[in-house]
């Protein structure tokens, strides 16, 4: 059994994702702010996986489950970053408080 | 393992995790930024390999700390002024953003850190690779191929959007 308590891994996490919430909101470009989201997703998985330890080490859920947000998280990054050369060839910039359309 | 070289090592993945994710975050140059995910992602997957989850750390080096770094950087650097310290990076909301990332961390490691979990002291069948590729093809093939059909429509997707349109 390992040494290491569950709620050390728990607070890396929170740790991780509060640093994550704070990239997404104070960050202008968009690319910026999709880094403090891959941040936040990995914080969700280091828990999954902590969770899985800890718990219950017999059922391959939370693995399955981590997976699953890998893919979603690799769609993400794909389609955002789509998204973004669409709008640097529209807009000519990134940055996020540039994109105020709807409030016209 | 000893308890001893434990903590060492669960101190050293939380620091590679923890002070590259702040520099992410806050540093001027971005193309900067996007090269500090990569101690974070192989932080997490040494955290993986401290909790028994050998497949799932080399998932996270070859796609995060691979794939998404390297479009991401690949962004940053087909759209302008990435690199350029001079342009401000980041919005006026600093102090509000400090308090808000600030209260939800403390509050999450507050609720999540007490010892109320029931923790097993079960040890992880040997071979987790196996046991989890059996899994994955056995009681969890409906999420497996509802990723793959994700995967899949994000492709399409992110073609779709990307390309120029023809005048």
């Amino acid at each position: 059994m390992s040494a290491i308590p569950l709620s050390w891994y728990l607070g890396l996490a929170a740790a991780l994702f509060a640093v994550g919430l704070f990239g997404v909101i104070t960050r202008r470009n968009a690319v910026a702010v999709l880094m403090g989201v891959e941040l936040m997703l990995n914080a969700a998985n280091l828990n999954l996986v902590a969770f899985w330890r800890y718990l219950r080490p017999g059922v391959m859920e939370a693995p399955v489950f981590v997976l699953v947000v890998v893919t979603i998280a690799a769609a993400e990054a794909a389609v955002g970053l789509a998204i973004v050369l669409s709008v640097f060839r529209n807009f000519h910039g990134v940055e996020v408080e540039r994109l105020d359309l709807m409030k016209q | 393992m000893s308890a001893n070289l434990q903590y060492a090592l669960f101190a050293v993945v939380a620091a590679s995790v923890l002070v590259p994710a702040l520099l992410v975050v806050t540093s001027r140059n971005l193309v900067r930024a996007g090269f500090w995910l990569l101690p974070v992602f192989l932080g997490v997957a040494a955290a993986f390999v401290l909790l028994g989850a050998d497949f799932l750390a080399a998932v996270q080096v070859l796609i995060y700390a691979g794939a998404i770094t390297v479009l991401l950087i690949f962004v940053l650097m087909l759209t302008r002024g990435a690199g350029n310290p001079q342009v401000r990076q980041s919005n006026r909301m600093i102090p509000w953003a400090l308090l808000l990332s600030g209260a939800v961390g403390v509050l999450t490691a507050f609720v999540l850190g007490r010892e109320f979990w029931p923790v097993t002291t079960e040890t992880p069948v040997p071979g987790f690779t196996r046991a989890l590729g059996e899994g994955l093809l056995t009681t969890w093939l409906f999420s497996f191929e509802l990723a793959s059909v994700l995967l899949l429509a994000a492709m399409v997707g992110a073609i779709v959007i990307a390309r120029r349109e023809e005048p």
